[in-house]
């Protein structure tokens, strides 16, 4: 059995599996009840100046017979006093003192706000802080939230702020709602972040229903952008992890955000540079209990690649995602449809007809039988036909060797201004 | 006719003309696709452009000179 504890900037942990800073954290029932079931940590619902929720609150964008394929929910931060809070982290952290509590903060952009929560909270022993500069609904429009997230100096400025008062790793959470995450990371730890966290939620809205005409959801016929999360979100979040793992200037530890519903999840963000991972929506849709299939899982996998510590995956898959302008050229694969496995639904050629290269034939082979082929000296490679197969096994993307030394747009960029004396391709990254 | 022939038809087209001695001197790309000049110096002759327009023989242009083929030619023709 594999070791499955972490050393997230120095914060100790059981597992990588932690809550997210979110309904399934609102209270110590919850969180305590949390531990039982098997998670290493939570991230306590964001403490500040205590709200009041409207009711209805979440929607959920069901595809395909996926329900929760996507979840967004209007709910803001805590509603209960910071003292409530605190007295349930005590007992909580008094019960397990092995396992992990982070206290998610989110206070107006003020030193003297932030370095009073810092102390209040610190006073009652979490392991550590997580700055929500994330959440963008409701509390933004106060300020706070990602209205301080979309702002790489007021990040900077207010972790710093934190900083200088805190005693325990500050881990800074970031919003999706930007250009470019990694702005707001590199000044997050120009701002002393110990640690970053990611994804936020992103700016949604559900849906409309076509027979009232409101929002989904609506809050007595009116309705409001809220966040959007759960397996929807995953490769934009993945995406997120990898850009802020491969910035040299970003350089801290990450725990991984955004639609983790199974261990397998977990294992490509922690491969994508995550030290440790959040879930919330999975819960919401299934409950707490479904961490013991996610170490079950993770254990399994450890023990079949034969790493002894959950640690050996973070980032081991950072050095393969690079830039498009680096990616090989002549590198090419082709389909291969597999007659014994096709089913013949012609979905392959459908596709390639419409929507890509035309090089899948329908044809009839010698016994008579309708068979799908593909031109190889035609297909690009682009995968669509493996994408849409609903057979198994019935179409290969195979690698050929195409004899020629490997080729990137930025390489073939150089060698053109080479070969005509001066430059003319900006490179592409 | 399908992409990988119009490629072969613009491809062969260049490898004649290598093979007749010529060196790549210039590529310039623009909306038109990518205008390739060759000069041969022996026999010396005028300048042969070829415009070419799909991608793969945009990228066998450029893979002829990154894989050295005639590179060394290239170089030879600027000295």
């Amino acid at each position: 059995m594999a070791d499955l504890s972490i050393d997230f900037a120095g914060i100790k942990s059981p597992n990588p599996f932690w809550l997210a800073s979110a309904p399934p954290t609102n209270t110590g029932y919850q969180v305590q009840r949390a531990f039982e079931a098997g998670w290493g940590g939570a991230v306590w619902k964001t403490l500040g100046e205590p709200v009041i929720n409207t009711s209805a609150r979440f929607a959920a964008v069901h595809f395909g017979g996926q329900r929760v394929a996507g979840f967004n929910n209007i709910e803001l931060i805590t509603d209960r006093p910071l003292e409530v809070n605190l007295k349930e982290i005590y007992e909580t952290k008094r019960r397990f003192p092995d396992h992990t509590i982070i206290a998610s903060l989110m206070v107006e952009p003020k030193r003297e706000k932030w370095h009073e929560i810092v102390k209040r909270v610190e006073a009652i022993g979490v392991d550590g802080l997580e700055l929500n500069f994330g959440c963008p609904h409701g509390m933004a429009e106060r300020g706070m939230g990602a209205a301080s997230g979309q702002q790489p100096d007021l990040v900077l400025a207010q972790t710093a702020w934190v900083k200088e008062v805190a005693t325990t790793p500050v881990i800074v959470k970031l919003t999706p709602n930007i250009t470019d995450i990694t702005v707001v990371a590199r000044h997050a730890v120009k701002g002393g972040a110990d640690a970053i966290s990611l994804i936020n939620t992103i700016n949604s809205l559900a849906g409309v229903d076509i027979h009232s005409w409101n929002t989904i959801p609506n809050v007595g016929g009116q309705g409001a952008h809220g966040g959007y999360c759960g397996p929807a979100v995953k490769p934009i979040a993945l995406s997120m992890v990898a850009e802020c793992a491969r910035d040299r200037e970003v350089g801290v530890p990450i725990s991984g955000i955004g639609g983790i519903s199974t261990w397998q999840d977990v294992v490509e963000f922690m491969l994508m540079g995550s030290t440790g991972i959040q879930v919330c929506t999975a819960v919401m849709h299934h409950g707490f209990r479904i961490v013991e299939e996610m170490i079950d899982g993770l254990n399994h996998y450890l023990d079949g690649k034969g790493l002894a510590s959950v640690t050996e995956l973070i980032g081991q898959s950072v050095p393969r995602y690079s830039n498009w302008g680096d990616l090989d050229l002549n590198y090419k694969v082709v389909a291969r449809i597999n007659e014994e496995n096709c089913i013949n639904c012609n979905k392959c050629h459908i596709a390639c007809e419409d929507a890509s290269h035309q090089c899948i034939d329908m044809l009839t082979n010698a016994e008579g039988k309708a068979i799908l082929q593909v031109r190889e000296e035609d297909c690009v490679g682009c995968n669509l036909c493996s994408i849409v197969c609903p057979a198994d096994g019935a179409i290969d993307m195979v690698a050929l060797d195409s004899g020629l030394a490997p080729m990137s747009w930025n390489q073939r960029s150089r060698i053109i201004s080479g070969v005509n004396g001066s430059y003319s391709e900006a490179e592409v990254v | 006719m399908s992409a990988f022939a119009e490629f072969d038809q613009e491809r062969q087209r260049i490898d004649s003309l290598i093979g007749q001695g010529y060196t790549i001197t210039g590529i310039y790309e623009d909306l038109d696709g990518a205008r390739v000049t060759f000069i041969r110096s022996e026999p010396a002759g005028e300048p042969v452009e070829l415009l070419l327009l799909t991608a793969d023989a945009r990228k066998h242009v450029t893979a002829l000179l990154v894989s050295g083929f005639r590179m060394v030619a290239v170089v030879e023709s600027y000295s």
